[in-house]
């Protein structure tokens, strides 16, 4: 449907033009533009970034920066990603939106818009994901900092996402539960656990679509602390990781409900991963 | 404001409002085989190819395609002749209302342009995004896969 509140789309030739053009009237920043269209706001000028050079994929097991106009489809295609933290982001991805919307879907686009329900968000908290940013200057900043502090709500452009080092020993994970293969989440969990000697040394979980947006649960994470991830351990962790996280109801499931896949969504994560520590032992 | 696109090989102007979907921008200009269905990128029958991947043309900004490609189903034939996922959807009965169908080919036409040996799983995949309520899917995927096959050779298949 036209968006009839917009009266201009400028394509700005570098950054900072393209932000003095944020700072000077009701404007909005648009890359895939899916959630301009869909979430409409008062907008009257559209900025597309696309034409800047904040595209690519770059890196490896030593870490991984993403630009942030690169699409979904770009992220699921990249070998640099099949190859970083045992595929994991392809893993979360297939499961955003449909493809047709995923050719679309820019990665900056889908954290700056920060949807509660967001599948990236919750993977990228316990990768332990920095985001950069623009707004006269440059920023990084670790993504739950991004969150917590609502900078994602603030005139800012995101430019960027990067990976950390991967150390021998670790693996990720990660769940969605919904109703349709491209469904928005009920709820999705995200693991990641470092081993050394066959006991965890660091662990990250999270749960979003609570139907809040994604939070690392802390203390379900600490019950793995210098323990070997076994079957016993790994259903402390659920059950922690249930006490713990914040479930509430909305349209699409009831906090009881959430309540519960919290405890398979994270004995499922934490028991992939298990699996693919000892496929690669 | 006027944008310059290619849509099917021919270079054409249009003069846009800035807030247009590109949907609504090839109806008018009347490529009606792209159909407009739920308008929320749920259903995949405004599906068309920009810079040759498959996207709802209903979540796409025609402002957004100035200076890019796009292809819809019109834009498939070659020299009057249907392309071999059309000529296949025809011959397996996948097409029955017809409404899904532009969408359908023109996802499947992303994937096999990516991906020409596509496994049963990759093909539901590459149409999870296309709504159909006529033929429950299976018409769909028979026809892919005997244009995959016909497109390497094996014409009996």
């Amino acid at each position: 449907m036209t968006l009839t509140k917009v009266s201009e789309f400028v394509r700005p030739r570098n950054l900072t033009e393209a932000f003095s053009l944020l700072e000077e009237k009701k404007a909005r920043i648009i890359a895939g533009g899916i959630d301009v269209i869909l979430f409409p706001t008062p907008a009257e000028r559209l900025i597309d970034i696309t034409a800047l050079p904040l595209s690519g994929i770059e890196g490896g097991e030593e870490g991984v920066s993403i630009g942030a106009t690169t699409t979904m489809t770009e992220l699921l295609e990249s070998p640099v990603l099949r190859g970083y933290l045992n595929g994991a982001v392809c893993e979360m991805l297939r499961q955003v939106a449909s493809p047709l919307q995923r050719n679309l879907a820019t990665v900056g686009g889908s954290l700056m818009i920060g949807h509660p329900w967001s599948d990236l968000i919750t993977l990228f908290l316990v990768i332990g994901a920095d985001v950069t940013y623009f707004d006269g200057e440059e920023h990084e900043v670790p993504i739950d900092r991004f969150y917590a502090e609502n900078i994602h709500r603030r005139r800012v452009i995101l430019t960027g996402i990067n990976f950390p080092a991967v150390r021998r020993g670790t693996a990720a994970a990660f769940i969605k539960f919904s109703r349709t293969a491209f469904d928005i989440a009920l709820l999705n969990c995200a693991a990641l656990v470092e081993t050394a000697d066959g006991r965890c040394t660091a662990a990250r979980i999270a749960v979003g679509g609570t139907p809040r947006r994604a939070k690392l649960l802390v203390r379900a994470a600490a019950e793995l602390a210098g323990k070997p991830l076994s079957e016993e351990v790994v259903v402390q962790a659920a059950r922690a990781a249930q006490d713990e996280a914040e479930v509430g109801d909305d349209i699409r499931a009831s906090a009881d409900y959430r309540r519960e896949l919290v405890g398979v969504g994270v004995y499922r994560v934490l028991s992939r991963i298990r699996e693919r520590l000892e496929g690669s032992a | 404001m006027k944008i310059a696109v290619k849509i099917n090989d021919v270079q054409r102007e249009f003069s846009i409002t800035p807030g247009e979907t590109l949907l609504e921008l090839l109806r008018r200009e009347g490529y009606k085989g792209v159909k407009k269905g739920c308008e929320t990128g749920d259903c995949g029958a405004c599906a068309v190819l920009l810079d040759g991947r498959a996207v709802n043309s209903c979540l796409v900004l025609a402002a957004k395609v100035d200076g890019h490609t796009v292809v819809t189903v019109e834009g498939l034939e070659k020299n009057g002749e249907l392309a071999p996922l059309q000529e296949a959807f025809l011959d397996t009965g996948a097409v029955q209302c017809g409404y899904c169908t532009p969408g359908m080919l023109i996802a499947a036409t992303d994937l096999l342009a990516h991906n020409p040996d596509p496994s049963e799983e990759e093909i539901k995949e590459a149409i999870s995004g296309n709504l159909c309520r006529c033929t429950g899917y299976v018409k769909q995927v028979e026809a892919i896969k005997l244009a995959v096959q016909r497109m390497r050779g094996g014409e009996d298949a």
